[in-house]
C-alpha cells in the first residue's frame, strides 16, 4: 500500500501541501472503495450465504429462502453493494445477519483493538528506534550481531506461538499477569493488565521488523557525505545517529512503521482470540464464519480508515523531510 | 425446538443411571447438583464462561441464538413453559402442569401460582401466548413449535394456556422445553433488550456478550442462593480453560475434552462429565445407493470400533452407543444387546448383498464441532479392514448442508437433543419427517411411531415405543456409535452445578458456593 507513494511526492513537490493531501486521501478513499466492492466479491465467492450460515437446523428450505429475502441476499451483489456504499457516508454500516447494527456490534470492540494496536504500536516505534540505533552506533560488534539476529528470530516467530509462551510463563506458571481480558459493564477490559501480554506478543515481532529496518536505513546514510563529514569532524557516534543519520534515514523508517499498522492489525484477529480482548478481531471471525458481508465491511472500512490515516501521516512526512531536502 | 447449527447444539438431555432425582427446592424443576459438599449456602457472585463469538450476538429471546452465552443469559432472566429433567425428561417451570385431551391433540397448561415479572406485575395467560405466537412466527417458529399453528395457541382463563396440535402428539411438553421464553405481551422488539423476564435471575448490565445478573428473590420457583452471576464470553474453548486454570472465572461451561485433559491434572478443579450430550451418528442413505440394502448398513454397523472410537475421537470422555437415537432418554431400550464389531460377519452380509467391495465411497464430513471429522476419519481406517474403502470428503459448513444433508449416500451428522427417542423418531425417522436425514422409510416403523405418539396408555406406549427402538437397531439409516459427555470444568468451590446433558447446563438456580 505504500507504493502510490513515491509519484505522489516528489513531482508534484510545487502543489501546496492541502492539495497534495487531499489527493493523497483521494486516492487512499478510492483504494478503500475498491477494497471493499472486493469484500463483497469474496464473500459472495464462498460456499454458502448468511441465509444458511445462520439458519438453524430445523428450518426448512423454504424458511431460508424467506430469510434470504429478509436479508436482500436474493438480490445481486452489486445492488447491495452500492446500497451500502451510498448510506456509508452518514455513517450507517447497514444491519448484520442477525439483526444487529452493525455499528454497535463494532461500537466496543473498535475502540479497543485501536487501544491494543495502538498501544503496540507506540512501544514498537520507541524499541525499534532504541534498538536500531544503539545498534547502528556499534557497527559490526558483539551488541549489533546480536541485535540483528534477535530482531530476524522475533520476526520470523509468529504471534500464537509468542502469546502462548507468554501466557505459560507470565500467568499460568508464575500468576503475575491476569490469563485473559475480562470486559466490565463499560465494555472496555477490567484492569490494564490485561493489555500487558496481548500488546507484548504483537511488539515483539514487529520490534524485530522494525528494528532491522532502522538499523539498515541507518546504515545507508552512514556512507552519506554530510554524515561522512560529521565522522571525520569527530563529533560523538550519539551525536552523528541523532542529528546527522537519523534525519535523513526517517522516509525509510516511516514507512517502515507504516506498514507495520497493517501488520499490527492482522495480528490483533490471532492476539485477540487467544487472550480473550474484545476488539475488532473476534468480530471479524465470526463475521466471516456467518458470511456476514455488512458486517465484514464494517471492521475492513474501520480497519482499513485506521491503516489509511497512518499511511497518510507517513507519506507527509516522507514529503516533508524528502521536500525539505531535494 | 431450537438448533443453531454451527455451535454445540443446546437440547434438554437426561442423565442416565447415575441421575437420581433431585431433592430441588420449590418447583422442584431443575437439575442434579453434581456434587454435595455441604449444606447450600447462600450468597457470592459466580463467574462463568460461556462460548460465543462478537458477530453472532443476538438479544432477542426468540432469535436465531448462535452464542451459548447469549442462550445462558436468556435462560436465566427467562423462563420457559417446561425445562429438560432427568426423569421424566420434561419438568415444569413456567407451566406447573399440563393436561392433553383425549385425542392427544389439545394441551392444556396450567401456569405456575404466584409467578411474576421481574417488574412486580403478575404472569398472565395473555403474555404466554403473545410469546409463544411470537416464537412462531420467526423464521425458524415451525421447527420449534412443530405441528401447532399460530392460531391454535389460545388463553383459557387467566392462568391456562391451550396448544391445538395438527396431530396427535405424547410428547408435546417435550417440545415447549427450549425456546419458549415469555415476555409481556406486545413488548415491542425496541424494548427487548430490557425486557422483564420471569427467571431466577434479572439482569443488572450486557454488554458486548458479556453480562451481569443478580438474584430475583421473589421467583416463584424456589430460593435462589447466589447473589449474582458474571457471564463472560469466550471465542475459544481454550482462552475459557486458561481463565478458569488462572482463576478469573469459577466455571467454564462446555468446555470440551481438550480443556478436560488438560485440567484432569489439577486438584483444586472439577471435571463436570454430562453423559449423552451429543450424538454424532453416521448416515447412510436407505431410499437409494449403495446403501440401501440393509444387510449393507448392518456391515458397517459391525465393522466399527466402537470403544475404539470413543477413545480416540471423544479422549474417553463418552459412552459407546447402540445404533439408537435418543440414548438419554429414560425409556431407551437398554436390554437390546450392544452390537459389538465383527468383521467376519460384516464381510459375509457384504457378500451376499453384492456389495461392490472394487469401489470407494465418499463420507462426507463436516468440522462443524469438534471430533466429528476424526470420527469420520478413524471410521473410514477400520472400515478398511473389513475391505470397504472410503475416502473422507470436508466439507465447509454451509456447503454441507446445502448440498449434502438430507442428500446424501454417507455422511455424519451431529445432534445435541439426546433424551428423548421419540423426537429422533418424529424428526428423522419416520417416513414424511422434515427432516430425514437417510430418507428412511419403513411401513412397521411408522406403525410403531403412530401407536408411540397416539396412545395414552402408558403401558402399551412402552411396548410400542421397545419395537420401534428394535426396528432402529435392525434397519434404520444411523449408526450411533457413542455419545460424547458434556464437560463443564469449575473450580473446588462451586456446588450443585447441573449434570444434564444439553441445554440442561443452564440451570444455574440451585448453584451455591463453598
Amino acid at each position: 500500500m505504500a507504493a502510490p507513494v513515491r509519484a505522489a511526492t516528489a513531482p508534484r513537490r510545487t502543489l501546496p501541501l492541502l492539495g497534495r493531501v487531499a489527493a493523497v486521501v483521494a486516492r487512499r478513499v478510492l483504494l478503500l472503495a475498491v477494497l471493499l466492492a472486493a469484500v463483497f466479491a469474496a464473500v459472495e465467492l464462498l460456499p454458502g450465504d448468511a441465509a444458511t450460515a445462520t439458519s438453524e437446523r430445523g428450518e426448512s428450505a423454504a424458511d431460508v429462502a424467506a430469510r434470504r429475502q429478509l436479508l436482500g441476499l436474493d438480490r445481486p451483489v452489486w445492488e447491495r453493494f452500492g446500497e451500502w456504499m451510498t448510506a456509508l457516508p452518514t455513517g450507517d454500516l447497514g444491519t448484520s445477519a442477525r439483526g444487529q447494527k452493525v455499528t454497535d456490534l463494532l461500537a466496543d470492540p473498535f475502540p479497543n483493538t485501536l487501544l491494543l494496536a495502538g498501544c503496540a504500536f507506540l512501544l514498537t516505534v520507541a524499541a525499534a528506534l532504541a534498538l536500531g540505533c544503539w545498534a547502528a552506533a556499534r557497527p559490526g560488534r558483539p551488541a549489533d550481531r546480536i541485535i540483528g539476529h534477535a530482531a530476524t528470530s522475533a520476526f520470523a516467530v509468529p504471534e500464537f506461538v509468542i502469546s502462548v509462551g507468554l501466557l505459560l510463563v507470565l500467568s499460568l506458571w508464575t500468576g503475575w499477569l491476569p490469563a485473559v481480558t475480562l470486559t466490565g459493564a463499560d465494555g472496555d477490559p477490567a484492569t490494564w493488565t490485561m493489555l500487558i501480554m496481548p500488546v507484548l506478543a504483537l511488539v515483539i515481532p514487529q520490534t524485530g521488523w522494525n528494528t532491522t529496518i532502522v538499523r539498515g536505513a541507518l546504515a545507508d546514510q552512514a556512507a552519506a557525505p554530510h554524515v561522512e563529514a560529521a565522522r571525520l569532524d569527530g563529533l560523538p557516534t550519539r551525536r552523528i545517529i541523532l542529528r546527522h543519520a537519523l534525519p535523513g534515514a526517517v522516509p525509510a523508517i516511516a514507512t517502515g512503521f507504516a506498514t507495520s499498522t497493517g501488520m499490527l492489525l492482522g495480528g490483533t484477529v490471532v492476539v485477540e482470540a487467544l487472550f480473550n480482548y474484545p476488539g475488532i478481531g473476534g468480530v471479524l471471525a465470526s463475521a466471516v464464519a456467518s458470511r456476514d458481508t455488512p458486517l465484514i465491511a464494517g471492521v475492513v472500512i474501520c480497519g482499513g480508515a485506521a491503516i489509511s490515516l497512518v499511511l497518510l501521516a507517513a507519506d507527509l512526512i516522507r514529503a516533508r523531510v524528502l521536500g525539505a531536502r531535494p | 425446538m431450537d438448533f443453531t447449527r454451527r455451535q454445540v447444539l443446546w437440547a434438554g438431555g437426561a442423565i442416565g443411571t447415575a441421575a437420581l432425582l433431585a431433592a430441588c427446592s420449590g418447583g422442584g424443576t431443575s437439575a442434579e447438583p453434581a456434587a454435595t459438599g455441604g449444606k447450600p449456602k447462600k450468597g457470592g457472585t459466580l463467574r462463568i464462561g460461556a462460548l460465543g463469538r462478537a458477530g453472532a450476538i443476538t438479544r432477542d429471546p426468540h432469535g436465531t441464538q448462535g452464542n451459548e452465552s447469549d442462550y445462558l443469559v436468556l435462560a436465566l432472566v427467562y423462563d420457559t413453559l417446561t425445562v429438560p429433567g432427568a426423569k421424566p425428561n420434561t419438568l415444569p417451570r413456567l407451566a406447573a402442569s399440563w393436561e392433553p385431551s383425549k385425542d392427544l391433540k389439545t394441551w392444556r397448561f396450567t401456569l405456575a401460582k404466584g409467578a411474576v415479572f421481574h417488574d412486580g406485575s403478575p404472569v398472565t395467560a395473555e403474555d404466554v401466548v403473545w410469546s409463544l405466537r411470537r416464537l412462531r412466527g420467526t423464521p425458524s417458529g415451525a421447527a420449534r413449535l412443530p405441528g401447532i399453528k399460530a392460531e391454535n395457541i389460545k388463553a383459557e382463563g387467566a392462568d391456562t394456556v391451550v396448544l391445538i396440535s395438527d396431530y396427535a402428539n405424547a410428547e408435546l411438553p417435550l417440545l415447549t422445553r427450549l425456546t419458549t421464553f415469555v415476555l409481556k405481551k406486545d413488548t415491542p422488539d425496541s424494548a427487548l433488550e430490557k425486557a422483564p423476564g420471569t427467571g431466577p435471575f434479572t439482569l443488572d448490565w450486557y454488554r458486548g456478550g458479556n453480562a451481569r445478573l443478580v438474584r430475583n428473590d421473589s421467583w416463584y420457583g424456589g430460593t435462589v442462593l447466589l447473589d449474582a452471576i458474571e457471564v463472560t464470553m469466550f471465542e475459544t474453548p481454550q482462552a475459557m480453560a486458561n481463565a478458569l486454570l488462572a482463576g478469573q472465572i469459577d466455571v467454564a461451561s462446555n468446555a470440551g475434552a481438550v480443556a478436560a485433559r488438560t485440567a484432569e491434572s489439577r486438584k483444586d478443579i472439577q471435571v463436570v462429565r454430562r453423559p449423552n450430550d451429543m450424538s454424532m451418528p453416521l448416515v447412510m442413505r436407505t431410499a437409494s445407493g449403495p446403501f440401501a440394502d440393509a444387510r449393507v448398513r448392518e456391515a458397517l454397523r459391525l465393522v466399527v470400533d466402537r470403544e475404539a472410537m470413543v477413545k480416540q475421537v471423544l479422549s474417553g470422555y463418552g459412552t459407546v452407543a447402540n445404533d439408537i437415537m435418543g440414548t438419554g432418554d429414560p425409556h431407551y431400550a437398554k436390554d437390546i444387546p450392544q452390537r459389538e464389531r465383527d468383521l467376519a460377519k460384516a464381510k459375509q452380509l457384504l457378500t451376499e448383498a453384492e456389495f461392490d467391495l472394487s469401489r470407494t465411497y465418499d463420507l462426507v464430513t463436516t468440522e462443524d464441532i469438534s471430533g466429528l471429522a476424526e470420527s469420520a476419519t478413524l471410521f473410514a481406517a477400520q472400515a478398511r479392514e473389513a475391505g470397504i474403502k472410503i475416502r473422507v470428503v470436508k466439507q465447509e459448513s454451509g456447503a454441507f448442508y446445502e448440498k449434502t444433508w438430507l442428500k446424501g449416500d454417507l455422511y455424519t451428522s451431529y445432534w445435541g437433543t439426546n433424551d428423548s427417542v421419540v423426537f429422533f423418531a418424529s424428526k428423522t425417522l419416520v417416513s414424511e419427517a422434515g427432516q430425514n436425514e437417510a430418507g428412511f422409510a419403513d411401513k412397521d416403523f411408522d406403525a410403531s411411531y403412530r401407536k408411540v405418539i397416539g396412545t395414552a396408555d402408558e403401558k402399551a406406549r412402552a411396548t410400542a415405543l421397545r419395537e420401534l427402538q428394535q426396528i432402529e437397531f435392525d434397519r434404520s439409516g444411523y449408526l450411533l456409535w457413542g455419545m460424547a459427555d458434556g464437560i463443564d470444568l469449575a473450580a473446588a468451590k462451586v456446588q450443585g452445578l447441573p449434570t444434564l446433558a444439553g441445554y440442561g447446563r443452564v440451570q444455574l438456580e440451585n448453584v451455591w458456593l463453598r
